[in-house]
């Protein structure tokens, strides 16, 4: 058995050895920070674009967010009435439907007590009225 | 079933809206709701009072069946159907239907036809729940060869309207009178297998 | 010593500061991500990546404390991202590859297999054990880090000891340290 296993505590600082923070490899921090700088580069170029807008007539930027608005919203409700629509029609289907297989079983009934009415025509029970029943 | 629900509905398990099964008089046992893992063809439909109100919106007054479509279910509070298709025959039992035309031996509700045809096996029960000399509800039970379909319809429905459905969607037109408890046929071979 | 906050300071100092952070917490990010993927080059890229991220995000961060603990939660949480991403292999223990930087340990090889079992734990005792062992952290601070219960680190921690001591005493016999 080993050290390790008679007592804990040694695998552990073996652990902590092992596992000890290590240096980055060579010119780490010279790459990271030049990216880095070229996402300032980006970001900066970014923000001009966006910044020209602000350059333009006020009127006409508020009349091309006013627009985007509506378009935005306008597309949304009307994509919400599709919905609602859909759903609308698919709620009729099932109505229609059901209201069909109704009709339906209740015209078997009919046929069968038809079927039963004609097989049975003369001196039958349910030949006489309800009325004469006892 | 017909070849014009056939072609609507190929293969259809319509999702059931929550909170709705409390209110329909039909209670399915559970026998009867597993026949939907066997049947090759399910038909789910459970449009309470509020869905069929807001359904009723999209019917279109141009089109003659949806009109008297609108007209019907105007104050109707349910409409709830379950229609399994089989391939083959024996996919249900006897006891599992007897279980769900024993819920409607009531005094609230008559039976009105009651068919049992040993020639093709088709049973056909219709029941009405009378109030106040009113349809209240309608439940009908069809156990045929390879089809079994229960359908409930919650009123009220005013008899001539009832008469009404006549010649629409199928639905024959019943010789109604005033309520009465007296069915109005009934074979005499026996109700049960 | 009090925490800074780094958003309190003039914007020459923020790119001052986010320079001294790389190269103050390069050797831990690094290290980390080394540990976990056992890949230098994948290391490298990596660690790169959250310094990229920090610069992005350095504004939001209130304090040293802070970027020490985004530091690290980061990492993590890429570490586990990259290896499925890439598809890397869980490395067994024959095929981690030598260490960087030569091991203090008076016996280098002990120092080397250790490596090597760890990178053949499962991802996230992995990263528990490269925590706690690499980074000296308390079984709480793991949980906040790795985002898990305090009992899921504890657990992770101690089964993870029992397999490195089971795989040294299969492998490595009689070892003293």
């Amino acid at each position: 058995m080993t050290e390790m296993n008679k007592n804990p505590k040694p695998l552990e600082e073996a652990l902590r050895n092992a596992l000890r923070r290590e240096d980055a490899p060579e010119g780490f921090a010279l790459k990271v920070l030049a990216h880095a700088q070229q996402q300032n580069a980006a970001q900066e170029a970014r923000r001009t674009s966006w910044l020209s807008i602000f350059s333009q007539p006020p009127l006409r930027w508020a009349a091309v967010a006013a627009v985007t608005i509506c378009l935005v919203v306008g597309s949304i409700y009307y994509r919400n009435i599709q919905r609602q629509r859909a759903e609308g029609e698919a709620a009729k289907q099932q109505l229609m439907l059901a209201l069909r297989i109704a009709g339906t079983k209740l015209q078997l009934a009919k046929e069968k007590v038809n079927e039963i009415n004609t097989s049975r025509p003369e001196s039958q029970p349910q030949n006489r009225s309800p009325r004469s029943r006892s | 079933m017909s070849t014009a629900i056939r072609k609507l509905v190929p293969l259809i398990l319509l999702l059931a809206f929550p909170a709705i099964l409390r209110a329909q008089d039909l209670k399915l046992p559970p026998g009867i709701e597993k026949l939907a893992s066997k049947a090759k063809e399910t038909v789910e439909v459970n449009m309470d009072g509020p869905m069929l109100h807001w359904a009723s919106k999209f019917l279109s007054a141009e089109d003659p069946e949806e009109r008297k479509a609108a007209k019907l279910v105007a104050n109707l509070k349910g409409i709830y159907v379950r229609s399994y298709e089989f391939s083959d025959e024996g996919a249900y039992t006897a006891a599992d239907v007897e279980a769900v035309r024993a819920q409607f031996r009531s005094p609230e509700w008559s039976r009105v036809v009651g068919v049992r045809s040993e020639r093709d096996g088709d049973n056909v029960d219709v029941f009405f729940k009378l109030e106040n000399e009113k349809i209240a509800g309608i439940v009908i039970i069809s156990a045929e060869a390879k089809e079994l379909t229960f359908v409930n319809i919650i009123g009220p429905l005013e008899v001539d309207q009832l008469a009404d459905l006549g010649g629409e969607f199928g639905i024959p037109k019943l010789k109604t009178k005033p309520p009465s408890s007296k069915p109005m046929a009934k074979a005499d071979k026996g109700e049960q297998k | 010593m009090p925490a800074r906050p780094i958003a309190d300071s003039a914007p020459d100092i923020a790119s001052a500061d986010f320079t001294d952070l790389v190269r103050r917490y390069q050797s831990m990010v690094f290290s980390i991500a080394h540990h976990f993927l056992t890949d230098v080059p994948a290391a490298e890229e990596l660690a790169q990546d959250v310094f990229l991220q920090l610069h992005a995000t350095l504004s939001t961060l209130k304090s040293e404390e802070h970027v020490k603990f985004w530091l690290r939660k980061v990492t993590a949480h890429r570490c586990i991202d990259y290896q499925r991403r890439r598809k890397l292999p869980q490395v067994s223990f024959d095929e981690a590859p030598e260490p960087m930087s030569p091991s203090q340990s008076s016996d280098p090889l002990v120092a080397r297999r250790l490596q090597q079992f760890v990178a053949s734990l499962p991802e996230k005792p992995r990263l528990v054990v490269i925590l706690r062992y690499q980074e000296d952290m308390m079984p709480e601070d793991i949980a906040a880090v790795l985002a898990m219960p305090v009992a899921t680190v504890k657990s992770h921690l101690q089964r993870s000891l029992a397999l490195l001591r089971d795989k040294v005493t299969r492998t490595m016999g009689e070892v003293t340290i």
